[in-house]
């Protein structure tokens, strides 16, 4: 694998660590959701396609056959940095976290198949470039930061240094964060406290441990969405669990809330939409067609016919600070043959068999970089209104 | 949320003193002409329904105590809460109360009183007095024996002693036998003659008229008098809030909020209702006759039937073992012969539930649709947790699950919260007040045209922001409240969730 990983093992608190610093005028987007929301792959495959230069196939392309423009930061020679955040031993008094940062950097890579391979394999498959070191979900957490730029269409104003960040492996310190607004930080000093923690439910039966590292995370989290731009929401539309489907539920309203109480641009993924029977069959045909426009029409699925759940929630949000139209979007990383087997494409458009190690073929992305090309023309559409 | 507002008072809890009989006469049998029911002393059936009452006392925390008498007055349990570890040293005293001797009902009337004064607002409470005879040893106080009846010398009038201005108190008094002839029951006109006088007072001072006499003839009707009940026991099946995995327990908040949004479909969710919040202050409260129905469901567990049914609960007991031991027919012959002495919703609801395990959906229909006019006429407190019962039963006759797991929930979780501090329980009660009022902005975003339906779904996602921010102070405020208040509020939370 062509990417460097800079590995630093440090034993050293939280407040200690050494956090790069932005450029003072980096433009930040959150991305949030709940876990096994797509989180982890929206990040690797757009930091893929920034840094990595993986070979992607968007479908469907846009009306106006424009390009978006998204950049890799050339200047920054780090196009993703990782920073694992772990407690190793649950019966340390003093709390202590180790912290592991990864850094992926601009190469390109030998295989192209490679990171395909491992992201759409299962986790227990996954290699660590998808994963982290430690199994559990409850002794860790990933900050992720990714970097790029943005320039207006035609490029006339030269593009933006952005970042977009997330925490990884904690979509359920995400939920809570947002759907408890008890939890919510004004500042970016500020810490989330044991005593207001006990919104979540049953926090207080947890193991000490857990419940160090999770107020821990949401002060990471909630100090970083502080100072964000802009939101990226990431719901998932195949959640078998009806705890999940709340979870959910309960994050987009802390969400919708929270953009509300701060006035700050949101943008709806909906993410693996590959599990959505009617848009797949559009999707299959626009990939063997390649003049076919899709006729679907995601606002009249999520509306009417309440694809996400989400439906009457949707409709009270429409034009206080969202537009169904053009800001929610549905997306897929990984569009399947409906049966969790990713769908390659060969060169001659058709599809290419997944097994064997001689299959050559691409992924097929759908508006992956739609809802990011998105959040940052309103974010400097929200400056220039502001004079910024 | 305001971290340092002071906490709300807590409502003022029920006082409650019985006045029992223990003259010679009360070792007299009780006539019980029902087939298949053995006569038993009158000290007897006082005594269980005694031990019954302490123990709904110590399970409510409501405050409780007890006054006997023959020619002396005693006070074996003053006024105070029951605890439950001290239930097995009064019921063992109680036990030990043998007749002898005669009545000083007066005397043990002012003492009754005198527990229950409070000051400057006079005499607050509820007293109930249960007496065989005629009063033959008082000494210290009277009854007039008509209003311009002289009092005897060196005795006090005894109703000014007891009802003094500001005062809020309720008297019944329970009269055994027939007092026609002396010595042989109740001395009823001079029970109604101190009635009519505590009338004519109240009425003078602007107080409410909160007086009844009963007589009872037999000994299922004295216990009946005693333990008003409404008594139940659950489905099988049932599982405790506590005892729910998450999983488990967020597929039955999903089912419970179909029925929350789905009216047509689930009609009967519009029968109950979930306590309001405050309560009515008591001087408006109005007055009925029947005393308060005491509710209790029964947990029953793989071993069968509580014990000791008959014996708690008289012959209501009886109809939930034949019913638990589904000796079906048995147990309407008996409702048939209790009729007189249980309260109609009782009668008529455990009518339906018997049929209904006896496949008789119509008859078990037709006695339902009785119980529900008479569940309609019982005070706000009976009614709401009556209500539920019997939209339990119709849910299940309907076959209507989603209506049966909501109010299964609630039931459950407001007898969870039993032992827990009137204002938590309040609380949770209203919070589960405040979903079911969600039906109506859900509905609203349902029937919504196009051009109202932001209208309407903004109203209800305003409404659910509301009770959700309710329910993260609930959280914060009732962290350490436990499985049942915890599992409360999970039901809460993912019901919101689905009311989208």
């Amino acid at each position: 694998m062509a990417e460097v990983k800079v590995t630093t093992r440090t034993r050293r608190t939280a407040a200690s660590k050494r956090e790069a610093k932005p450029s003072v005028d980096t433009t930040r987007i959150a991305v949030v959701g709940i876990p096994a929301s797509g989180k982890t792959t929206y990040f690797r495959f757009l930091s893929g396609h920034f840094g990595l230069n993986l070979p992607i196939l968007y479908i469907p392309s846009r009306a106006d056959n424009g390009t978006l423009p998204l950049y890799g930061d050339l200047e920054n020679d780090v196009a993703l940095e990782e920073t694992t955040y772990e407690t190793t031993d649950p019966t340390d008094p003093e709390g202590s976290l180790e912290t592991t940062t990864r850094f992926y950097v601009n190469r390109p890579m030998e295989d192209r198949r490679k990171l395909w391979v491992e992201l759409s394999a299962g986790r227990e498959d996954q290699g660590i470039l998808t994963k982290y070191p430690l199994p559990t979900k409850f002794n860790q957490f990933v900050e992720m930061k990714m970097r790029f730029r943005y320039g207006a269409p035609g490029g006339e104003a030269g593009s933006r240094p952005m970042e977009l960040q997330t925490i990884d492996e904690a979509g359920g310190i995400i939920s809570d964060y947002f759907t408890y607004d008890r939890l919510w930080l004004d500042t970016v000093e500020a810490e989330v406290s044991e005593k207001t923690c006990r919104v979540i439910p049953h926090f207080d039966s947890w193991r000490p441990d857990r419940r160090d590292l999770w107020r821990r995370g949401l002060t990471l989290l909630g100090r970083f969405v502080t100072g964000a731009d802009a939101i990226i929401l990431l719901l998932s539309p195949a959640l078998a669990s009806l705890r999940d489907q709340a979870q959910q539920v309960n994050l987009a309203r802390g969400v919708f809330r929270y953009v509300k109480s701060r006035n700050l641009p949101l943008v709806i993924a909906i993410s693996k939409s590959d599990k959505l029977k009617e848009f797949y069959s559009e999707i299959e045909q626009a990939v063997r067609e390649r003049t076919f426009l899709s006729t679907f029409d995601p606002v009249d699925f999520l509306l009417r016919r309440d694809g996400a759940g989400m439906g009457t929630i949707l409709v009270a949000q429409e034009g206080r600070g969202l537009s169904t139209k053009e800001d929610v979007f549905l997306v897929s990383s990984a569009v399947s043959t409906g049966e969790g087997h990713p769908l390659f494409i060969g060169e001659s458009g058709e599809e290419s068999p997944s097994a064997g190690t001689q299959t050559m073929g691409v992924p097929v992305m759908v508006n992956t970089t739609l809802p990011l090309a998105r959040a940052c023309e309103r974010v400097l559409e929200r400056r220039a209104t502001k004079g910024g | 949320m305001e971290e340092n507002a002071a906490p709300a008072a807590a409502p003022p809890r029920e006082r409650n003193v019985l006045l029992l009989d223990l003259s010679k006469s009360m070792l007299a049998p009780l006539p019980e002409p029902q087939n298949g029911h053995a006569e038993h002393q009158k000290i007897e059936v006082a005594r269980t329904a005694v031990f019954r009452i302490l123990q709904d006392a110590a399970t409510s925390s409501t405050l409780f105590g007890l006054v006997t008498f023959t020619e002396t007055v005693r006070v074996p349990v003053p006024l105070g809460e029951i605890r439950k570890e001290n239930l097995p040293y009064i019921e063992n005293l109680i036990s030990m109360l043998a007749p002898s001797g005669r009545s000083a009902i007066w005397d043990a009337m002012a003492v009754g009183a005198d527990l229950l004064r409070m000051g400057t607002d006079g005499v607050r409470g509820n007293l109930v007095l249960v007496t065989d005879g005629w009063d033959n040893a008082s000494q210290r106080f009277d009854v007039r024996a008509s209003p311009e009846a002289p009092i005897a010398a060196g005795r006090l009038d005894l109703g000014p002693y007891m009802l003094p201005a500001n005062s809020h108190l309720t008297l019944r008094i329970i009269g055994i036998g027939n007092g026609a002839e002396r010595d042989k029951g109740v001395d009823a006109g001079r029970m109604n003659l101190l009635l009519a006088q505590l009338t004519d007072r109240a009425q003078q001072l602007g107080l409410p008229p909160a007086f009844s006499f009963q007589e009872v003839t037999t000994g299922s009707a004295l216990f009946a008098q005693m333990v008003h009940a409404f008594i139940d026991v659950g489905y099988e099946g049932d599982q405790a809030i506590e005892e729910l995995h998450p999983e488990e327990l967020a597929r039955h908040a999903a089912s419970a909020a179909r029925a929350l949004k789905e009216p047509q479909q689930h009609a009967t969710v519009s029968r109950i209702q979930t306590r309001r919040l405050p309560p009515p202050p008591a001087a408006e409260a109005a007055y009925r006759e029947a005393p308060e129905l005491e509710i209790d469901v029964l947990a029953t567990g793989p071993a069968g039937a509580p014990a000791y049914l008959k014996e708690r609960y008289g012959p209501l007991g009886e109809i939930v073992e034949a019913y638990l031991t589904s000796q079906y027919d048995r147990a309407l012959q008996l409702l048939a012969r209790s009729q007189a002495v249980l309260p109609a919703v009782t009668r008529l609801y455990w009518e339906a539930r018997v049929q209904f395990a006896r496949h008789a959906v119509v008859e078990a229909a037709r006695a339902l649709l009785q119980a529900w006019t008479e569940a309609d006429r019982l005070p706000e407190a009976s009614q709401v947790p009556i209500l539920r019962r019997l939209a339990m039963l119709q849910a299940r006759m309907q076959n209507d699950k989603e209506t049966e797991t909501l109010v299964r929930f609630i039931d459950n979780a407001e007898h969870g919260l039993v032992q827990s501090d009137p204002v938590t329980r309040e609380r949770l009660m209203g919070l589960f007040g405040k979903l079911m009022e969600l039906r109506g902005t859900y509905q609203l975003t349902r029937l919504a045209g196009e051009g109202d339906l932001q209208d309407a779904a903004l109203k209800h996602e305003a409404a659910v922001e509301e009770v959700f921010s309710l329910l993260q102070d609930a959280r914060l405020d009732l962290s350490v409240g436990g499985p049942v208040i915890e599992g409360a509020l999970d039901f809460i939370e993912i019901c919101l969730a689905e009311m989208r």
